[in-house]
């Protein structure tokens, strides 16, 4: 059995020696596959990720038909923090509001003089949960609100929420179907190249079969090679990754068009990177055994 | 060992490569199998071997019906036939000693007695002194050597040899044959297919002959 095990290995390795270019071909068609895929995917995330972090602004606003008195304030506070969502409650009074609008106007707050401040609504600001901050998450908080306090305008970015939810299904849809063609792509182009490696060898394997091996004792060496290739140009695809991601990062081309403050570029998590390289062995595998079909007629 | 009963092979559509053979060859039988080309020789030899499945009737190898034989069970029937060709079929890659091992390793046999038997099968065919080589630093009739000894090395039950001195001079192909003798005196079953009508005259046998897939002479050879 050992004896056998190292046979093959030996056999799978010889080949591989004594096609040097056929090889290295098969090793670079998977790392450039796998790197492309790989790429694709870290956009994605990426892109995601970002998208996720522009929603930690959404909050609700709840401005008030009237100023709640000072006894009713602790408790609307309190019933406001008990909807489940909320996260935090913030009380903007009148006057609060109108600090803001005369820090907003800047220069021009000499347009306010004597403007009384009850001519701004007083308002709630509410912090959701994050996984609130979406549509359904808005809609469940709103209606537990509107039960109890009366409210005269509600501000949640409505129009920025649904083309968020527009722009991030979009995503998801031209990953999906982007990413299927790159896979496709690569399966095919990685096939096809072992197919080519395989043609050189035709000799090898008609003879094989002339001289009575078996399908299995065939498919092994090549199973094995494709394993090794996969192996090798998963590894390759990975470091190369790597280099690209640190050259991105050390150029801080991430500060360039991330714009939200404190992101960081995902690159793949450690399960992910063992995922690409087991990729290229699986890869390896199933274009050798695909390939084989065509070669050796049993 | 080898017996055939209305064997017809079609390819295709209308071309018929063998037609209604019926024959039977006897352990440890040496026999040369003839026709003008195109006549079908290769396409027996082929069906021997299951390289190709006969259209119609039965093929028996060894008691064992091979006419409608699954697949996997083909490298266990090639594993009883050596097989020599014209154009050898030798890996031009591998060394000598590799060559002939391969057949050995093919068959899933322990490595210790690999290199024994290889270094045997090669003294037969008088190339022990070779074994590093490749293929084609030898000449025609040294490479078919070396396909005779991984044919043999195996111990076939039987040897099916098309056109095997087809490339080859007079004396080397003499020589060959002799090697085939050797074979057949240690009892395996000789079929060989060939143009050279000269073999017989030097080394007579019983004598197939086939014409437009079918065979039209059988003789056995006149005792002096
Ligand atoms: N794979 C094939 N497909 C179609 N026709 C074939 C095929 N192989 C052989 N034939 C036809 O079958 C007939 C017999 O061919 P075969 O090769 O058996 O003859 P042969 O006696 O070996 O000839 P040669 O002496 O030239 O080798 C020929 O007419 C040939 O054209
Ligand atoms: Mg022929």
């Amino acid at each position: 059995m050992l004896d056998k095990i190292r046979y093959f290995i030996l056999r799978a390795l010889r080949n591989m020696r004594q096609w040097p270019f056929l090889c290295t071909a098969s090793i670079l068609t998977m790392a450039i596959a796998l790197a492309t895929v790989a790429t694709f995917f870290l956009v994605v995330v990426n892109v995601e990720q970002l998208a996720l972090r522009w929603t930690q602004e959404i909050q609700v606003i709840a401005y008030l038909e009237k100023a709640p008195s000072q006894n009713d304030l602790a408790d609307l506070t309190q019933n406001l923090n008990n909807i489940s969502g909320v996260e935090s409650v913030t009380y903007v009074s009148q006057d609060d509001a109108m600090q803001r609008f005369k820090k907003q106007l800047g220069e021009d707050a000499s347009l306010l003089e004597g403007v009384t401040s009850d001519l701004l609504p007083a308002s709630f600001e509410l912090g959701l949960a994050s996984k609130f901050r979406n549509q359904q998450g808005i809609a469940s908080v709103i209606e537990q609100l509107e039960g109890f306090l009366e409210v005269d305008d509600l501000r949640y970015g409505q129009k920025w929420l649904e083309r968020f939810n527009s722009f991030a299904q979009m995503l998801r849809f031209v990953g999906i179907v982007l990413g299927g063609f790159l896979l496709f792509a690569a399966l095919f182009i990685v096939s096809n190249t072992i197919k080519l490696t395989l043609y050189a060898r035709r000799d090898e394997l008609e003879i094989m079969a002339l001289v009575g091996a078996t399908m299995r004792f065939i498919k092994i060496p090549f199973m094995l090679e494709g394993a090794i290739q996969g192996l090798l140009g998963g590894l390759l695809s990975l470091f190369f990754l790597t280099i690209s991601f640190v050259f991105i990062i050390s150029r801080s081309l991430n500060s360039f068009w991330l714009t939200p403050s404190h992101f960081e570029l995902l690159f793949l998590t450690p399960n992910q990177q063992v995922i690409l390289v087991l990729s290229g062995v699986a890869l390896g595998i199933l274009g050798s055994l695909s390939s084989l079909r065509r070669f050796v007629r049993l | 060992m080898i017996q055939l009963y209305n064997v017809t092979k079609k390819y295709g559509g209308d071309s018929t490569a063998v037609k209604d053979l019926t024959l039977k060859i006897g352990k440890g039988e040496f026999v040369y199998l003839t026709g003008a080309s195109g006549a079908g020789k290769t396409t027996l030899l082929r069906m021997l071997y299951s390289a190709e499945k006969p259209s119609r009737g039965q093929i028996l190898i060894d008691q064992q019906n091979i006419s409608r034989i699954r697949s996997h069970q083909i490298p266990y029937l090639r594993r009883k036939i050596g097989m020599v060709f014209q154009d050898f079929k030798l890996l031009q890659s591998r060394t000598v000693y590799e060559n002939v091992a391969f057949a050995l390793e093919a068959q899933g046999k322990k490595r210790y007695e690999v290199s024994k038997k290889v270094y045997q099968a090669l003294k037969e065919v008088g190339l022990e002194h070779r074994l590093q080589r490749k293929p084609l630093e030898l000449s025609g009739g040294e490479q078919q050597r070396i396909a005779i000894a991984r044919a043999l090395v195996v111990d076939p039950l039987i040897l099916l040899a098309d056109e095997p001195s087809g490339n080859l001079d007079q004396a080397v192909t003499f020589e060959i044959i002799d090697l085939f003798k050797q074979a057949n005196a240690r009892g395996t079953t000789v079929l060989l297919a060939t143009h050279d009508h000269s073999l017989n005259q030097r080394f007579p046998r019983r004598v197939l002959t086939l014409d437009q897939g079918k065979l039209v002479g059988d003789q056995q050879p006149q005792r002096v």
